[in-house]
């Protein structure tokens, strides 16, 4: 049974209704504090914002609180209505996403702490402009790849949730490129070794973040159509999505 | 949004209509109470004027034991007590099984249809046909047709028809109480009607049949209408023959075709003779009649107790 | 082809259906698995009249799975117990019923309907939704179905009590009180006494009629757990009204609603990811 966006509205207990919205709603902001937090970050990071940086790192605290609050809401959920197919599925997913939301947080976090690392002891800046290229441009990707994935999450879009799948897959291609083109240049000039990793992990990081958003759409999957897509064959997902 | 129930509901004193309704109860309370003393008085008044009355002969042991008499002091209710007896067992012996049987039938058996409404609408009407009338069929169906004359058999079976409705109706009722998870219990088991009731329907019904059985037997001890009409005796200066005999086969049946008289005839004989003495050996008589009526209602009584007890 | 799905070919039921490949769908009616394994019955089309001409079934097919538990849901008057009690022809101690359709016992291909009442009783056996001991010993009870079919070697009989009350978990409670009376025990207590009455005479099918429904919660899990051990020894039919109990112990479950089956499935797709729109109603408690 393939469930739709009002279907957690219509319970005969308005309460559960309720809690359920709530829990959905509490989700989204998270989604949307932690989509923002990317942004943040990489802006920080182009324009060397201390500030902007420092603010992207105390968001995450919220971020951490609120996690926590949607873990109570489901297991009083679980503990209260015993939730059965759909608002099951709705429940369990919200709880996985949860925790790929923060980790997407914690790695913004990371990114921001690299604001930092670009300087030297005595204030200079020491980062060549190699890599910026790719990481403003894997950022853009990965950002708009959290905000389908959380997108299909309110809509229920499996077919959104497809494409989120299928952009990690280019997500992972562009940063393998981006790792190689970086390797080059520290094999070029060793002394470029300490701002090309500093990069590298920033790298690394937007690329565990379009792995988040790839888990986040496939628990949207298994939300609305019952079948669990980890771990298989992309033609299978896209069987399971098909209309 | 419902400030209007609430004004209402406000303005009502708890503590007054608590007061109304208390004073309704007392008042209900109280009228029961004056009613059912009524009652009990004008029993225990009654008893108490019979036994008084009866007194001297009561205590006379010879009252038991001997047999009617011309002279008031000297008659017994020997005859009368021991003929009230064997009535009586020919009475149960015919009615207890002949209704059990049609009230199991009726209840369990029988198919529901205008058929089985005919007798069950005559069951209950039969309940409700005047004694005497009994008496007239007796006398004229067993006497009169069959010749069998004023006998032990014939009162017996007369008061047994009396009594049968009341005993069909008793198994019916006791059956139907017996609640329906039993009887799937047992049929779900796999038992046959059969089984289901003679294993668990009949064993449970079992208190409410007996105790039907005893009202009805304790109704027919008391009655004296059929018994007169067929023609019983009041004055009887023997007894019929016993049961038992030294003789092989050691039992007989002589005894059904006796001659005989119940209690509530010899008290009929007795009242209307013209001597105040006889009304002494009467009231006694009555005093003996009213307590084996009772002791049968308090078997029955105790029959029901011990069957809710298990 | 399988010996099952020519089973099912026989019969007219459609090929045999995985959860796995099918979509579900809003728009779907009825849904049924096929399921694997061997069956003890199949349920062909069955319809059921009370006396009163109130059709209560309506063409209900399903299969029963051999040694495993099934259980009926669905709300108040779909015809759940109706249903189940069309197993042992409770229905004919009432005038009037009528049935229609078939009860196949498998694999002797009988069909329920057509035999004598009293031989499928004695071969269907049925715990109600009251506990209904007989007002005798604990003992005489266990023995009760035994004595019906006319078994009465004291050595039989004493062996036959103490292995079924064993499998009903209550041997250790009263085995030192087998001669006091059954409703002298606790309601929890006398239901599994019922259910070891029914185990006595090795039913091939059990039926259990909402058996915990007058239970309180710690009886009802000392059923639910008695259930669970029964599974895969005894075919075992339940109808409850509580969904969390049929998920919790049945292996299949069937959700009925105004006399139609709507959704035969495992119980573990069924109430993870029912198929029909609305098996999904039901059991999360939407508006139907």
């Amino acid at each position: 049974m393939s469930t739709s966006r009002e279907d957690h509205l219509h319970h005969i207990s308005q309460q559960f209704n309720s809690d359920l919205s709530k829990l959905r709603t509490n989700f989204l902001t998270m989604g949307g504090m932690v989509e923002n937090q990317i942004v943040k970050a990489m802006e920080a990071l182009e324009n060397h914002d201390y500030e902007l940086a420092e603010e992207t790192r105390l968001k995450d605290k919220e971020v951490d609180q609120l996690e926590i609050l949607i873990d109570e809401e489901a297991s009083r959920i679980f503990a209260k209505r015993q939730p059965a197919a759909s608002d099951l599925r709705l429940v369990i997913s919200v709880l996985k996403m949860v925790s790929d939301l923060e980790r997407i947080g914690d790695e913004a976090k990371k990114i921001a702490k690299f604001v930092f690392s670009d300087f030297d002891e005595s204030g200079n800046l020491v980062s060549t402009p190699r890599g910026y290229v790719e990481a403003r441009y894997i950022a853009k990707h990965v950002t708009s790849m959290v905000r389908d994935a959380l997108d299909s999450f309110s809509r229920f879009d499996t077919q959104m949730a497809l494409r989120v799948m299928k952009e990690d897959k280019r997500v992972d291609e562009e940063y393998k490129v981006a790792a190689r083109s970086l390797a080059t240049v520290m094999m070029e000039d060793p002394r470029n070794i300490t701002s090309c990793l500093s990069i590298m992990w920033v790298l690394r990081a937007l690329e565990r973040i379009g792995d988040h958003a790839c888990n986040v759409a496939e628990h949207v999957i298994y939300m609305v159509e019952g079948q669990d897509v980890r771990h298989t064959p992309m033609d299978k997902a896209e069987k399971v999505v098909r209309r | 949004m419902n400030t209007l129930s609430e004004n209402v509901l406000s303005g009502i004193d708890y503590a007054s209509i608590s007061r109304k309704n208390r004073s309704r109860d007392i008042i209900f309370a109280s009228l029961g109470i004056f009613v059912l003393f009524i009652a009990i008085t004008t029993l225990v008044a009654l008893f108490l004027d019979l036994a008084m009355r009866g007194a001297p002969r009561l205590a006379d042991p010879d009252f038991y034991t001997s047999f009617p008499s011309r002279r008031p002091l000297d008659a017994g209710i020997l005859s009368a007590w021991v003929g009230t007896i064997m009535v009586m067992v020919v009475t149960a012996v015919v009615a207890v099984p002949l209704g059990v049987a049609a009230g199991l039938y009726l209840e369990e058996y029988a198919k529901k249809n205008w058929f089985t409404d005919v007798i069950e609408i005559n069951v209950s009407n039969l309940a409700g046909v005047p004694s005497i009338v009994y008496g007239l069929l007796a006398l004229g169906l067993f006497v009169q047709t069959f010749g069998m004359g004023e006998t032990v058999l014939v009162a017996g079976l007369v008061l047994a028809l009396l009594i049968l409705p009341i005993i069909i109706v008793s198994t019916r009722e006791a059956i139907r109480s017996i609640p329906s998870e039993l009887r799937e219990a047992a049929y779900g088991l796999g038992a046959n009607q059969w089984q289901t009731m003679s294993m668990y329907i009949i064993p449970a019904a079992k208190p409410g049949i007996i105790t039907g059985a005893i009202v009805g037997l304790s109704r027919a001890i008391g009655e004296t209408a059929p018994i007169i009409t067929i023609g019983a005796l009041s004055f009887i200066a023997f007894l019929p023959q016993s049961p038992i005999t030294g003789d092989f086969p050691f039992i007989s049946f002589e005894w059904l075709n006796s001659g005989f008289t119940v209690m509530p005839i010899q008290m009929f004989g007795w009242v209307s003779r013209p001597q105040a003495d006889f009304q002494i050996t009467a009231a006694a008589a009555g005093v003996v009649l009213i307590i084996m009526t009772l002791a049968m209602n308090a078997l029955a009584i105790y029959i029901r107790y011990r069957a809710r007890k298990s | 082809m399988s010996a099952n799905e020519m089973a099912t070919n026989r019969i007219g039921q459609p090929a045999r259906m995985r959860a796995q490949s099918e979509r579900p769908s809003e728009t779907r009616e009825h849904w049924y698995l096929e399921p694997e394994g061997t069956l003890r019955a199949r349920v062909s089309n069955l319809k059921f009249w009370y006396g009163d001409g109130t059709q209560a079934i309506d063409d209900v097919s399903m299969p029963l799975v051999d040694k495993q538990v099934t259980a009926l849901i669905g709300p108040s008057g779909c015809g759940k117990s109706t249903f189940l009690r069309c197993f042992n022809r409770m229905h004919d101690l009432y005038q009037g019923v009528k049935y229609s359709g078939s009860i196949k016992l498998l694999p002797e291909d009988e069909n329920l309907i057509d035999l004598d009442p009293n031989i499928v009783r004695m071969r269907v056996g049925m715990v109600f939704q009251k506990p209904n001991p007989f007002p005798k010993s604990i003992y005489e009870n266990v023995i009760a179905g035994l004595k019906i079919r006319g078994i009465s070697k004291r050595g039989v009989l004493d062996e036959i009590v103490e292995t079924s009350l064993r499998q009903a978990a209550l041997w250790d409670e009263v085995k030192d009180r087998l001669d006091q009376p059954a409703l002298s025990m606790s309601g929890g207590q006398q239901q599994r006494l019922c259910i070891a009455r029914a185990l006595a005479v090795q039913p091939e099918i059990l039926l259990l009629d909402e058996p915990t429904s007058a239970l309180d919660p710690i009886a009802t899990a000392k059923i639910e757990d008695l259930i669970n051990q029964l599974s895969g020894k005894v075919t075992v039919l339940i109808v409850t009204h509580n969904m969390q109990q049929a998920a919790r112990i049945s292996n299949y479950t069937s959700y009925m609603y105004l006399g139609k089956l709507i959704e035969y499935n495992e119980t573990d797709s069924l109430f993870t990811r029912p198929m029909c729109q609305r098996t999904e109603d039901y059991i999360t408690g939407r508006f139907g």
